[in-house]
């Protein structure tokens, strides 16, 4: 029996966000919109996710003109699993104790938990 | 601003360079990111997530510890070396100060990327650590000693005592210090200081194949012959300012004993790296890896004996220099004179330019003497693999 990852709030917040639409790439820097998390927050986050399979990352294939390359990141198999399952247990914790859990407050959560869980 | 922006590219392109694959990908993604955020202070802000994700990325908290501790000491060193007002070559003084920090913080990183991690094991890792502090503490010594060596005394008295010493009289301005050397002697000193951290850094990588064995031996016969260095000449090779401490007589045992560390030193070092070098699963090394063993042994006994050397004497001729207690001390409490005082003072300073002697020629010497006693180890006939293959067609074999 394995049991499931426990994620703090941010880290739920960034799944909440990748699950949004969880085919589509995305940006670090919407990303960062979405969860209202720092560069110095978000990128340790995503480096974890990634080293754990949750995450794929790629760089774009075309460029804008005068811009770097941007790099990419979705949720993997695995990773969609995960967020849901974790999404799910945030929200029946936040649902048997409101006051107690943080990470089900987060309003990107919220939305997600909402999302994921009609 | 535009060259302040091409600046910062290619600052950051040559510290992505440096970085392990991984990093270096995940640091490029932050950096790409920062064009879309808005410019002014939230762009900044990005690049500055992206400097902590750097420094907690590849720095694991061991290491992040010894950079904040080497960064305290730096900072330290740095502030006691910077030239105060008034002293002549100040441009000078000054990048020596920043370039000798900064050859502190980077050549590691440089040896890393080029010569691998640090030899497993002890040794090798604190052999650089002591090697880094005997540089960053002979910084704002040699600071110390140079600007008071190079003072023209305002009194007449003092002035007919320092001239002689400094053997080119007293050209400068009374009560002015002419600060340490020119740019001329200033390129040299860190090319010298240059070549030997990255001695000791290539001696003590993986790449070098220098075994734990070969270092222990190596910086044990350094460390002894630099005990005996520093104790034949703590202020110095000169007579006067040493006679406090000791008689200065050339056949003292001390001094004898210097001279048979000096040249049977190295040689007894590499005798004995060529004849334990042994892998560390105990098979016998090949005959060419043995023999560079042995060099390894005897550069690093002369090297790191005149590198200690240099660091103890100036650092307590500094000390002299700044704490009168020290040379009362040394003359077991007798009252001197002002002048007296003056005398062994510079004396002293000008003698500290021996160890610079020392440390251009001691590892000469050690190369030398350790080829000597490479040549006088057994090495024994060659392993089986190390003999060429046989060759069939001559053999005779039918």
């Amino acid at each position: 029996m394995t049991s499931s990852p426990r994620f703090s709030a941010q880290t739920l917040s960034v799944l909440a966000a990748l699950c949004d639409q969880p085919s589509r790439w995305q940006h670090g820097y919407a990303l960062a919109k979405q969860t209202g998390l720092k560069s110095g927050t978000l990128y340790p986050i995503l480096i974890r996710l990634a080293d754990r399979g949750l995450v794929e990352a790629c760089w774009q294939d075309e460029p804008e003109p005068g811009r770097p390359r941007r790099h990419l990141y979705r949720l993997t198999t695995a990773g969609l699993a995960s967020a849901t399952a974790a999404l799910g247990t945030a929200a029946l914790a936040s649902a048997a104790r409101p006051a107690a859990t943080k990470a089900a407050r987060t309003p990107a959560v919220r939305g997600a938990v909402a999302r994921v869980l009609p | 601003m535009t060259r302040l922006n091409e600046a910062a590219v290619a600052a950051r392109r040559a510290v992505a360079r440096l970085l392990p694959a991984g990093p270096r990908e995940w640091i490029s993604a932050i950096w790409a990111e920062a064009y879309e955020v808005p410019p002014g202070v939230a762009r900044l802000a990005w690049r500055a997530g992206g400097a902590w994700v750097l420094a907690r990325e590849v720095l694991p908290p061991a290491r992040l510890g010894r950079a904040a501790l080497f960064a305290v000491a730096a900072g330290a060193a740095a502030w006691v070396a910077w030239p105060q007002p008034g002293v002549g070559h100040a441009a000078v003084s000054q990048f020596h100060v920043i370039a000798t920090v900064l050859v502190l913080a980077g050549l590691p990183v440089l040896a890393r990327r080029f010569f691998g991690p640090a030899t497993p094991g002890r040794a090798g890792r604190f052999l650089r650590v002591l090697s880094c502090a005997a540089i960053l503490a002979l910084m704002p010594a040699f600071a110390i000693v140079e600007a008071f060596a190079n003072l023209t005394p305002e009194q007449p008295a003092y002035q007919r005592i320092a001239c002689p010493n400094r053997g080119f009289g007293c050209g400068a301005v009374p009560g002015k210090s002419t600060g340490g050397p020119a740019w001329a002697g200033e390129i040299p000193l860190m090319l010298m200081t240059i070549a030997y951290l990255g001695v000791i850094l290539f001696l003590t990588s993986r790449r070098s194949r220098v075994t734990r064995g070969t270092l222990a031996i190596g910086a044990g016969t350094g460390l002894l012959f630099s005990v005996v260095m520093y104790a034949v000449a703590p202020l110095g090779l000169t007579n006067d300012a040493t006679d406090p401490w000791l008689p200065g007589s050339t056949v003292d045992p001390l001094v004898a004993l210097a001279w048979v560390l000096l040249f049977g030193g190295p040689a007894v070092a590499a005798v004995l790296a060529v004849w334990r070098g042994r892998a560390p699963g105990g098979a016998a090394l090949p005959r060419s890896v043995r023999m560079g063993q042995g060099f390894a042994a005897g550069v690093l006994a002369t090297g790191i004996a005149a590198l200690f050397t240099t660091a103890l004497g100036t650092g307590t001729i500094a000390l002299m220099l700044r704490s009168p207690w020290l040379l009362r001390w040394l003359n077991h409490g007798h009252q001197l004179t002002a002048i007296a005082v003056y005398h062994y003072e510079t004396t002293a300073s000008s003698g500290a330019n021996v160890y610079l002697f020392m440390l251009i020629w001691f590892p000469v010497i050690g190369l030398l003497m350790s080829g000597l006693g490479v040549l006088c180890a057994p090495l024994g006939r060659p392993a089986l693999a190390e003999l060429p293959p046989a060759d069939v067609s001559s053999s005779g074999a039918t």
